[in-house]
C-alpha cells in the first residue's frame, strides 16, 4: 500500500515558497540548491501538513482549554523540557498522526522532540520484543495492540502506569471512555496504557441497491422478506450471493480481503465463531474449541462470503478491497471506522489519502450493525509506555496529553488520520458531527457497534493463536476441507497452550472472559452497560 | 678487562623490541582476531547455550531443557513440511535454471549480430533485488489485477481464472518460475565460460575422428564442462536452500504452511514469534543440512582435480 505524500505547487505556495519552483526544468545545480531551499523551509515551517484547524483546536486545549491536556503540557514543559521521545508507530497513516500533528505540536508545547519509529502492525510487536530483549531503551511510548497487553505486561516490556496517573490526578481522562474500550488498557489489576482507536467492525452498505426497486422485487420473490442490510451471517451470505449473481461483475455482494496476515484472518473467523455461540478453550482443560460443530459452522458461512466476493478476494489486503468498494463494485463491506469517513471522500481531501480513489459512492452508504449484532474488536490501539524507557515520565505525560479529551478529538478528525473514535465525548462533538452530512449517524453507529462488540483474543500467547488460525484459514479458502484445516489450527492452538503452561493460560484465558465482549454473550450490550448516543 | 657499562635502560630497550619483533605478528593480527571473536564466535557460542536453554518472549526465564528445543523443531509437522518443500524447491530450481542456463549458453556461445545486447540483457535479472523479483512476479501473477490469467484466457480462447499465489501447484510454479527468472543467467554466465574454454581443436579432432555433432557434445563438451557445471550447481544449490525473499513476498508461506521454507520457518519462529530456543535449534540443524549437502557436492567438485 502506498500512501506517501504527493507535493503540488499549492504546498510550496502554503510555506511561502515560489510555486514555479515544482515545474520549472532545472540543471542539477539548481535541482540540488532548489532541495536544500524546499528542505530548510520545510523545516522553518514546521508541521508542513498539520491540519491547521485541528492544530490550532489542540493548542488551545493544551494552554488551559482542557485540564488534561494542560496539566500533561505544562508539567512536560517544566520539568522535562526538550527531553526527546521515540514512539513506535503501524507504517504509513498511522504514523503519519504523530509525524505531522501530535509530535510536532508537543515539540512546541514542550520543547521534546517526538522521534517516530515506524513498522507494519504485526511488526510492532516483534520489533518492541527485539528493543526489549537487547534493551536498547531505543523506544518510549508503544503503539500496543491490547492483545499484546498481556504478553508485553507479563514480560516486563511495559511499565504500569498507575502511580503516575495518580501523581498527576489524571484519572478523569478515563471516565469518558466507551465502556468497551475503558476495559483494554487494564490487565491483572493494573493500568497498562491509555487507549487510543476505537477498532471496531461496522457494515456498510449501498443504501442505492437496497433501494434498487427490481432488485428489491426480485429478492422478496426469491426470500420473501424485504431486502434490507442483513440481520444474521445466513442473510448476510444470502444477500451478498444475491447481489453478485444480479449483478457481477459490476457490482459483488461483499468483499473484504483475506491475504495472510493482512488484516489477518482470524479476526473473521473470531467475529462469526463468537456471534454463533463459540468459546475459544473449554476454560476447565484449555482444549481448543474452534474445530467443534460451532467452528466448522463459522468457517463455512465464511466459504459462503468468499463466493460471493470478487474473484481473487483470498489473496487481496484489506486496502483493496477498500478500492473496490470506493469504487462502487462492492455493495456491503465489513470493516474498520475509516470506511465511513472514505466513503464520505472526507480523507481522501488529504493528499495523504492519494493512495486510495476519491469515492464514487458519496451519499451512498448506509450504517449498521454486523449482522447477528456482533462486530469484531479487531486490533486498535493503546498508548504504553516501555519500560526499558530513559523519559519514562516524559513518555507518559506524551501519552496522556495526545489522548485526552480534547487532542484525542482532534486526532480522530484528521482527514488523514486512522485513529478511530473511542470516547463519548467523541460521539458526541458538535464538530465531528459537521464533518459531513451523515457523520452524526456514522458515530452513533460507532457507538453501537462498541456496545455489541467481541474481543478478538486478548491473552498471553495471542499472536501465536492467531498466526496458526490465520494461516489454516488461508488453508482453507485454498481448497482444504473446513474441518480438516480447524483440526490442523485445533492442534497448534494445543500445542502453544502446553507449551505455555496448561495451567497459566487457564489463568490467562479466564482473565481474558472476564472482559466485556469475550463472547457474544458478555457484551457492553449484554452486560446492560451500552452508551445511547443521540 | 675493562667492562663499559651499558647505559641505562638499553638493556631493557632491546629486549623489548626483540620481543616486539618476535611478536609483532600477533600484535598486527590482533583487532582482527577480536573482531571475529566478537562478532563471530561469542554469537556463535552464544546461540550453542541458547540451543539448550527455554529462551522464549513468552515464557519467564532461561531454565536447562536439554534438547528439548531440537525434539521441538524435529516432531513440529510445519518443520518437517517445511524441511521436504526446501528441498523440493531448491531442487526444482536448480534443475529448471541448469537446463535454460545450458541452453542459453549454447545458442550465445557463437557470435551473431545482437548477441551482446542480448547477453546484457540476460544478465540483468542478477543486479535485481531478490525482494523486487517476488514483487514483480507478485503484481503479474497474483488474481485479479495481474495480466497473466487475462494474457492465458487470450491465448488460450477461454477464461483462465487460477491463482498463481493461492492455488496448488501453481504456487509452487510460480516460486521456480521467479526464481528462474532471477538466477538462469547465474548459470548462463558460468556454463558459458566453461564451454568457451573448451579448445576448439578438441571439436576438429572429434570431427576428424568421423564423431557427429551429438557425439561431440556427449563425449567432448559434457565432460568436460561438468566440473563446471558442478561448481554452479553447488553454489545455486547451497543459495536455493536459504529461499526465503521470494516466499516472503510472493506467499509469505502460504497458503497454510504449504510454501514454508527452513528459512521462512525459522525467521517466523524467531524473529515473529520470539521462540528463539526453538528457532535457534533449527537453525543448528539446517546449518547441518547445509554443511552435510555442501561437503558431499565439494568433495565431488574436487575429485577430478585429485584424480
Amino acid at each position: 500500500m502506498s500512501d506517501e505524500l504527493r507535493i503540488g505547487p499549492e504546498d510550496f505556495e502554503e510555506v511561502g515558497l515560489d510555486p514555479g519552483l515544482f515545474e520549472a526544468s532545472s540543471s542539477r545545480k539548481d535541482f540540488l540548491f532548489d532541495t536544500a531551499k524546499i528542505t530548510a523551509a520545510a523545516a522553518a515551517a514546521g508541521p508542513f501538513f498539520m491540519a491547521a484547524k485541528q492544530a490550532k483546536a489542540a493548542e488551545t486545549a493544551s494552554l488551559g482549554g482542557d485540564p488534561i491536556a494542560t496539566t500533561a503540557a505544562s508539567a512536560a514543559n517544566k520539568n522535562f523540557h526538550g527531553a526527546g521521545i521515540t514512539r513506535i508507530a503501524e507504517a504509513g497513516l498511522q504514523a503519519l498522526e504523530p509525524k505531522n500533528f501530535s509530535g510536532p505540536l508537543w515539540n512546541k508545547l514542550t520543547g521534546g522532540k517526538v522521534s517516530v519509529v515506524e513498522a507494519p502492525f504485526p511488526e510492532i510487536f516483534s520489533k518492541t520484543v527485539a528493543e526489549h530483549i537487547a534493551k536498547s531503551g531505543a523506544i518510549d511510548v508503544i503503539d500496543t495492540s491490547p492483545a499484546w497487553l498481556p504478553d508485553f505486561a507479563d514480560r516486563g516490556v511495559i511499565m504500569p502506569i498507575d502511580q503516575l496517573v495518580a501523581k498527576y490526578k489524571a484519572s478523569a481522562t478515563f471516565a469518558d471512555l466507551h465502556p468497551l474500550y475503558r476495559a483494554l488498557s487494564k490487565y491483572k489489576g493494573k493500568t497498562w496504557g491509555f487507549f487510543d482507536d476505537g477498532d471496531v467492525w461496522n457494515l456498510y452498505y449501498r443504501k442505492d441497491i437496497f433501494a434498487n426497486p427490481k432488485l428489491r422485487s426480485a429478492y422478496k420473490a426469491k426470500f420473501k422478506r424485504d431486502l434490507a442490510p442483513p440481520k444474521s451471517w445466513a442473510e448476510f451470505n444470502q444477500t451478498a450471493q444475491f447481489i453478485t449473481d444480479q449483478m457481477a461483475p459490476a457490482v459483488y455482494g461483499a468483499g473484504e480481503g483475506r491475504a495472510l496476515g493482512n488484516p489477518g484472518n482470524q479476526f473473521y473467523f473470531f467475529q462469526t465463531f463468537r456471534n454463533f455461540g463459540g468459546q475459544f478453550f473449554d476454560p476447565k482443560t484449555m482444549k481448543a474449541q474452534i474445530n467443534n460443530a460451532i467452528g466448522v459452522k463459522a468457517m463455512t458461512s465464511i466459504m459462503g462470503e468468499l463466493k460471493a466476493s470478487q474473484p481473487g478476494i483470498q489473496k487481496l489486503d484489506f486496502v483493496s478491497s477498500w478500492v473496490a468498494w470506493l469504487q462502487g463494485k462492492t455493495a456491503m463491506i465489513y470493516a474498520w471506522p475509516p470506511t465511513g469517513r472514505i466513503s464520505e471522500n472526507y480523507a481522501q481531501r488529504d493528499k495523504a489519502f492519494a493512495f486510495l480513489p476519491k469515492s464514487k459512492v458519496v451519499g451512498k452508504v448506509g450504517y449498521a450493525l454486523m449482522p447477528g449484532k456482533n462486530g469484531e474488536h479487531a486490533g486498535s490501539f493503546a498508548l504504553t509506555i516501555s519500560a526499558d524507557s530513559k523519559n519514562k515520565e516524559a513518555a507518559f505525560l506524551y501519552a496522556l496529553w495526545a489522548t485526552s479529551p480534547s487532542i484525542s478529538l482532534q486526532r480522530v478528525m484528521l482527514p488523514y488520520t486512522l485513529r478511530d473514535p473511542y470516547r463519548i465525548s467523541h460521539y458526541k462533538s458538535p464538530a465531528y458531527r459537521k464533518l459531513w452530512p451523515g457523520a452524526k449517524d456514522y458515530l452513533i453507529a460507532l457507538s453501537d457497534a462498541a456496545n455489541n462488540a467481541v474481543l478478538d483474543m486478548i491473552m498471553t500467547g495471542a499472536a501465536d493463536y492467531a498466526n496458526a488460525l490465520d494461516r489454516a484459514m488461508t488453508a482453507v479458502y485454498a481448497g482444504k476441507d473446513p474441518q480438516s484445516g480447524l483440526n490442523d489450527a485445533a492442534k497448534e492452538w494445543d500445542s502453544i497452550t502446553n507449551k505455555l503452561g496448561v495451567d497459566r493460560q487457564k489463568a490467562a484465558y479466564a482473565q481474558f472472559l472476564k472482559l466485556p465482549g469475550a463472547t457474544a454473550k458478555n457484551t457492553i450490550a449484554a452486560r446492560g452497560q451500552a452508551v445511547h448516543i443521540t | 678487562m675493562a667492562v663499559r657499562a651499558e647505559p641505562f635502560g638499553r638493556g631493557r630497550l632491546q629486549a623489548a623490541s626483540s620481543l616486539a619483533d618476535r611478536h609483532i605478528r600477533w600484535l598486527l593480527v590482533a583487532p582482527a582476531i577480536l573482531l571475529i571473536l566478537f562478532l563471530t564466535i561469542y554469537p556463535l557460542g552464544y546461540s550453542l547455550w541458547v540451543n539448550f536453554v527455554n529462551y522464549d518472549f513468552a515464557l519467564p526465564g532461561h531454565a536447562w531443557v536439554g534438547l528439548d528445543n531440537f525434539k521441538t523443531v524435529w516432531n513440529d509437522p510445519i518443520a518437517r513440511n517445511a524441511l521436504w518443500v526446501t528441498l523440493g524447491l531448491s531442487g526444482a530450481c536448480v534443475a529448471v535454471e541448469l537446463v535454460l542456463g545450458f541452453a542459453l549458453a549454447l545458442a550465445m556461445l557463437r557470435p551473431f549480430p545482437g548477441r551482446r545486447l542480448l547477453m546484457t540483457l540476460f544478465v540483468v535479472p542478477l543486479f535485481i533485488s531478490p525482494i523486487v523479483v517476488g514483487t514483480f512476479f507478485a503484481l503479474i501473477l497474483q488474481r485479479p489485477f495481474g495480466p497473466t490469467d487475462y494474457l492465458l484466457g487470450k491465448l488460450l480462447g477461454h477464461a483462465v481464472t487460477i491463482d498463481f499465489t493461492a492455488d496448488r501447484p501453481w504456487y509452487f510454479v510460480s516460486i521456480v518460475m521467479a526464481d528462474a527468472w532471477q538466477w538462469t543467467p547465474f548459470m548462463f554466465v558460468i556454463l558459458l565460460a566453461g564451454l568457451s574454454s573448451i579448445s576448439d581443436q578438441l571439436y576438429e579432432a572429434a570431427d576428424l575422428d568421423g564423431a557427429k555433432p551429438r557425439q561431440a557434445f556427449l563425449f567432448v563438451t559434457l565432460p568436460l564442462l561438468a566440473p563446471i557445471v558442478l561448481l554452479a550447481v553447488t553454489f545455486r544449490l547451497i543459495d536455493s536452500l536459504k529461499l526465503f525473499d521470494l516466499i516472503y513476498v510472493l506467499t509469505r508461506g502460504g497458503p497454510g504452511t504449504d510454501t514454508y521454507t527452513l528459512s521462512y520457518y525459522l525467521y517466523q519462529q524467531g524473529f515473529q514469534l520470539f521462540h528463539l530456543g526453538q528457532g535457534t535449534a533449527g537453525s543448528w540443524m539446517f546449518m547441518v543440512l547445509i554443511t552435510v549437502i555442501a561437503a558431499w557436492l565439494v568433495r565431488r567438485l574436487l575429485k577430478p582435480v585429485e584424480a
